[in-house]
């Protein structure tokens, strides 16, 4: 499961929490974690927003990242 | 005047009475060796500790990570067993196997390196240029036979599976593999990954392809190795792993362990109190309130690293502290809200439970052993 961050630098997100560890991952395609992210995503994993809401259009969501 | 070049005594010219003599074994700073942490120097993460792997792409020692698909058959640990290393080296990646695990068809256990596309460009590989390496490393184990690994690419499309043989338990052995450099597939020169370099603990047939030859599919060792998972207790060590152009193995690429660090943390970096040795306060960045409750404070990373990395904290009673003007405010967690690169990582830490003063300068500190935060961009 994922959580996207608050970014106080920006209104957009630029980094997702992965819950099982609180890792942060950024919105960077050379990152690795960041792939697993998106294919994780894709293929069903949760996603909340940063209030923690599921996401119900988080395939949507995905494909609007980098 | 006649110069002797000579691989033992290094480089001597007669010169008056007597004679100039390079030092022979002069510390390398550039690249023969592709592998990085071969001699298994660097620990970041463990410092020495033994970790058990229970989901595949756990880093173990520095650049080593390891591939699973069934939890904690195996631990790993720096100089596992303290036996002694071979002459040259003080320490090797050491592994235990945990149970009498049976191998089935789609199962991979290995100990793997992505070595960065940038660092074999010169290899030409996809190319009818590519160039011939050769792997080296010692080994010592429980077990003798036949043991196997692989080199793959980044899609995992094109394998060379390898065999190597330990005929004596408990001894070590050096081991070389000579490879012909593949002139087929895609092999990246990027900032990803160039080349999968896998030995394994114990590989289902799906896995397992025919030693010696490339071929078209992701095989990540020989058919019919021996599986170190399979016995319970086996123990399995390696050190002075080395990839390098030519048919022939050559002596290790000994690097400066500042250099050898320095190549690891292209990859992960940590901080805080116990990382890298440290064994006291530590500041992790500087910064200012942005306004009472919100501290904004750059950490800038040690090395650039090969991508904007992931970051992670843990979590220690009273482990971190904000110094203000006048006071200080422990925290147990360190969240990050923030923007990062591949030189920085900017901490923007909002509604902290402190009343600071806009403006004001302020400090992070690790101030308890293990409240340590890192940041990782591995392959």
């Amino acid at each position: 499961m994922y959580k996207l961050n608050r970014n106080i630098f920006g209104s957009e997100p630029n980094s997702v929490i992965r819950l099982a560890d609180t890792a942060t991952i950024p919105f960077d395609p050379d990152n690795t974690d960041y792939q697993t992210f998106k294919k994780e995503v894709l293929a069903g994993a949760e996603l909340q927003d940063a209030d923690g809401n599921v996401m119900t259009q988080a395939e949507a969501f995905i494909a609007t990242l980098p | 005047m006649p110069v002797t070049i000579n691989g033992d005594t290094g480089i001597v010219t007669p010169m008056y009475n007597g004679s100039i003599t390079a030092n022979a074994v002069t510390p390398s700073v550039n690249m023969k060796n592709r592998i990085i942490n071969g001699n298994m120097v660097i620990d970041q993460r463990n410092a020495g500790a033994s970790v058990t792997p229970t989901v595949s792409g756990t880093y173990t020692l520095d650049r080593w990570a390891a591939a699973l698909t069934a939890a904690s058959k195996f631990s790993v640990q720096q100089n596992a067993g303290s036996v002694t290393p071979p002459t040259g080296y003080i320490n090797y990646l050491g592994v235990t196997s945990l149970s009498a695990y049976s191998i089935i068809a789609s199962d991979v256990f290995a100990l793997y390196q992505g070595i960065e596309g940038l660092n074999i460009a010169d290899l030409a590989w996809g190319t009818a240029n590519a160039k011939t390496v050769t792997l080296s490393f010692q080994v010592y184990s429980s077990l003798t036979g036949t043991f196997g690994g692989s080199l793959r690419n980044s899609a995992v499309n094109r394998s060379y599976p390898f065999t190597y043989s330990i005929p004596t338990a408990n001894t070590w052995t050096s081991i070389s593999v000579t490879i012909a450099g593949d002139t087929s597939g895609t092999w990246l020169t990027t900032n990803g990954v160039g080349i999968y370099v896998t030995l394994s603990l114990g590989m289902g047939s799906t896995y397992s392809g025919t030693a010696g030859a490339w071929a078209a599919g992701n095989f990540s060792s020989a058919t019919g190795a021996t599986s170190v998972v399979g016995t319970n207790g086996a123990t399995f060590y390696i050190t002075g792993v080395q990839l390098e152009v030519g048919s022939t193995a050559t002596s290790f690429d000994y690097r400066p362990y500042g250099t050898e660090l320095a190549l690891c943390q292209r990859y992960f970096q940590i901080y805080g109190y116990g990382a890298n040795g440290t064994a006291s306060d530590s500041c992790i960045g500087t910064g200012m309130f942005y306004t009472a409750s919100e501290a904004i404070v750059t950490a800038e990373f040690k090395v650039i690293m090969r991508a904007t990395p992931t970051y992670s904290a843990a979590t220690v009673t009273n482990g971190y502290r904000y110094h203000r003007a006048g006071a200080n405010t422990n925290l147990s967690s360190l969240p990050y809200s923030g923007s990062s690169s591949t030189s920085a990582a900017i901490f923007g830490n909002i509604s902290l439970p402190v009343s600071g003063v806009a403006g004001y300068a302020t400090q992070i500190y690790s101030q308890v052993d293990g409240a340590k935060i890192s940041f990782s961009a591995e392959l």
